[in-house]
């Protein structure tokens, strides 16, 4: 008995080893795609990310694979160099990273491989320990505020009076907060227009739960909470957590949702529009320019801030669900943000997570939770 | 006011029937600590089972259906898991907890391997909503908490709760059940089936607390399976011993966890008097301290009420037949 056990353990430990061989050895993957805390198919943000390298790369003939760091939502920096080590084993040339959070351990997998190019979606240029920017990583930031303000304006014109934002425990994400932002920006600049009395249009505004963009029970009931009492529209501004805002609204008659980062239309009826980031479309020309061999002039250490006038924010407006707010209105707008004609601010202050900041505005209550 | 006690509703029914699945198990002489994992189990195979059904455009969209339909399934497939339990606690004369904590560990990484096989990544969501059996927002607010707004679970569960209770303090099979887990000698001496009845109280056991899995996900968790119910089955584990192993004390217990953790998710905007101020906002204590209370509030009733505990007396101990 023990004589044919070890037989057959012999023969398992052979074969995986020849696994493990033909895994490593003829498949290599030249573009890798390292996700975010929160999933790869999170409707949102990572998703975005992937969909921008995988078109590129099909479209291309190149070969890509996607990395998510060990431990899900609770991943540390030493999950995220893990699965950037792991890419870099399996043959990756451009590493596609998106996530502010993602920066400690990019600059410790970019000093280490100064050959291998970093693509750093939601951050700024990174430094080394002399504080010179490596070149071999490049960054890509958005103007969130800006379709934060579409977005809070085209709800207000809209007729929604009592809005919400959640951020999903996310309180010091500077994403997430210049989203918020502009958000509250674009309800008063509509509020202001419209010529409303002070304090008709309310903002709830809340990152308490939902940690790390993730669905949660805590964060459907806080949600459905707000619904029940009254809320008309909550921007949700994360990934997974949407399920948890959807479900919220699913169980309200009239709760609408406005989503985030990409088109969310088509997760769910109730989503009137979404504050979208072209993750895709950046993702897809950052690419482009690597593989044009315009990595030193135009991407090393650099940092691009794109926004409306590339294009790179706005609203879906043809997908979305307004009654009276039209897609002239809103190009006009849209127009007006591109040319510099408006400019939202983006100043949130590094403690964010005490309200005040957002008691600024004449006629939109900010309610902080 | 409505939307409080509704929410705690919600918290409550997968509590209470988790409990009372822990109430079956341990009155009949096992431990059933693999709660909280047969609830993760059985909250995968319902979302599977939606999922597939949804998907697969079947039972004409009738999503109300698909609810009872899932929680049968989930409840059968809580039933299974149990099993293991059940042979190695019975058959076998394992350590229960070990046998339990093994399934607790079991359960959420089987549900990963198959959530990502079935769905590329580490969440089963259920493509549509099941949304409520009835809707009345015209009704007087006095009938709102029961009649607005309401789940078929809730239904189906509190006429299983009360069926189950009656079936375990009136019946004779409920007798035996019970004694069981009292002094199974003294059962068997007069000709009860210690192993059979040990069975079936585990059994009992897995499917409901399979179907509290379930109902927790469609209710509370976004309909989404990814293996974990966010320890609600540890948490029906100490209701049951707060309630005393007894059905009365755990609705109780129930409802005052549901209550308390419904206040600790949506206290920033909790108007319970209607006037629009939210009192307990106002009070400007951090999210954490509400987050806690639950928790404080179970050790302290549970260290002052432990003189009083009384659990089955043969809980935990392996029957066997030749010991008198």
């Amino acid at each position: 008995m023990k004589k044919v056990l070890s037989l057959v353990l012999c023969i398992a430990m052979m074969l995986s080893a020849i696994a493990l061989v033909s895994c490593s050895g003829s498949n290599t993957y030249e573009i890798a795609v390292v996700t975010d805390v929160g999933q790869l198919m999170d409707k949102g943000f990572n998703q975005g990310t992937w969909e921008g390298a995988e078109a590129f790369a099909k479209a291309n003939g190149k070969t890509y694979k996607y990395y998510q760091p060990a431990n899900g939502a609770d991943a540390t920096d030493n999950d995220r160099i893990a699965a950037m080590r792991q890419a870099i084993t399996n043959g990756a040339k451009i590493i596609v990273a998106p996530g502010f959070l993602q920066a400690t351990a990019m600059t410790t997998v970019a000093i280490e491989n100064p050959d291998v190019k970093f693509v750093f979606i939601d951050g700024w240029t990174l430094t080394d320990a002399e504080d010179k920017a490596l070149p071999n990583v490049t960054a890509v930031v958005y103007k969130e505020q800006e379709s934060g303000y579409l977005a809070g304006y085209a709800a207000v014109m809209d007729g929604y009076r009592k809005l919400g934002y959640t951020g999903g425990g996310g309180g010091s994400n500077p994403a997430c907060n210049r989203f918020g932002y502009g958000f509250v920006q674009g309800a008063e600049a509509a509020a202001k227009e419209l010529g409303l009395a002070a304090g008709s249009v309310t903002v709830k505004y809340s990152y308490q739960h939902g940690a790390n963009f993730n669905a949660s029970a805590e964060l459907q009931a806080q949600i459905n909470g707000w619904y029940s009492a009254g809320t008309e529209v909550v921007f949700a501004c994360g990934g997974s957590m949407f399920e948890s805002v959807k479900s919220a609204a699913e169980a309200n008659p009239g709760a609408k949702i406005i989503g985030v980062d990409v088109d969310q239309s088509y997760a769910s009826e109730l989503v009137i529009t979404s504050a979208v980031k072209g993750l895709k479309e950046s993702v897809g020309k950052v690419l482009d320019q690597y593989y044009d061999g315009k990595w030193d002039s135009d991407l090393a250490g650099k940092t691009q801030n794109l926004g409306a006038s590339d294009d790179a924010t706005g609203l879906p407006i043809a997908t979305s669900r307004f009654t009276t707010f039209t897609a002239d209105k809103y190009n006009e707008l849209f127009g007006k943000i591109k040319n510099g004609t408006i400019v939202p601010d983006s100043e949130v202050p590094a403690d964010a997570n005490n309200g005040d900041w957002l008691n600024v505005f004449d006629i939109v209550v900010v309610d902080f939770e | 006011m409505t939307f409080l006690i509704q929410q705690t509703l919600i918290y409550t029914i997968p509590l209470m029937i988790v409990a009372l699945a822990g109430v079956f198990a341990e009155r009949s002489g096992i431990i059933n600590i693999a709660l909280d994992g047969i609830m993760i189990f059985g909250s995968f195979v319902g979302a599977l089972s939606v999922y597939i059904m949804q998907s697969g455009d079947m039972l004409g969209g009738n999503t109300q259906l698909m609810y009872v339909i899932a929680m049968i399934v989930a409840a059968a497939a809580g039933a299974l898991f149990s099993l293991l339990l059940s042979f190695s606690a019975i058959n076998l004369k394992a350590d229960q907890t070990i046998g339990g904590t093994a399934l607790n560990m079991l359960a959420p990484a089987l549900t990963l391997l198959i959530v990502k096989i079935v769905s590329m990544q580490d969440r089963l969501s259920m493509p549509k909503a099941l949304g409520f059996i009835i809707s009345n927002p015209d009704i007087k607010p006095v009938f709102k908490p029961f009649f607005d707004k309401m789940f078929i679970s809730t239904y189906i569960v509190i006429a299983l709760f009360i069926i189950l209770s009656i079936f375990l303090y009136t019946t004779k099979y409920g007798l035996r059940l019970r004694a069981c887990g009292e002094h199974p000698q003294a059962a068997d001496s007069v000709g009860i089936n210690v192993y059979k009845m040990r069975y079936l109280g585990t059994t009992i056991s897995g499917a409901l607390a399979g179907l509290g899995g379930y109902i927790y996900i469609a209710t509370i968790a976004s309909g989404t399976a990814e293996g974990t119910v966010a320890g609600m089955g540890f948490l029906a584990l100490a209701i049951m011993i707060f309630g005393n192993w007894k059905p009365l004390g755990i609705a109780l217990g129930s409802l005052l966890f549901g209550l308390l953790k419904c206040i600790g998710a949506t206290y920033a905007s909790l108007d319970i008097n209607g006037d629009g101020i939210c009192a307990l906002k106002e009070l400007g204590l951090p999210i954490y301290f509400y987050n806690i209370i639950p928790y404080v509030v179970v050790l302290l009733v549970l260290a002052f009420a432990s003189n009083k505990s009384r659990a089955p007396k043969a809980e935990g101990i392996p029957y066997d037949k030749g010991q008198r």
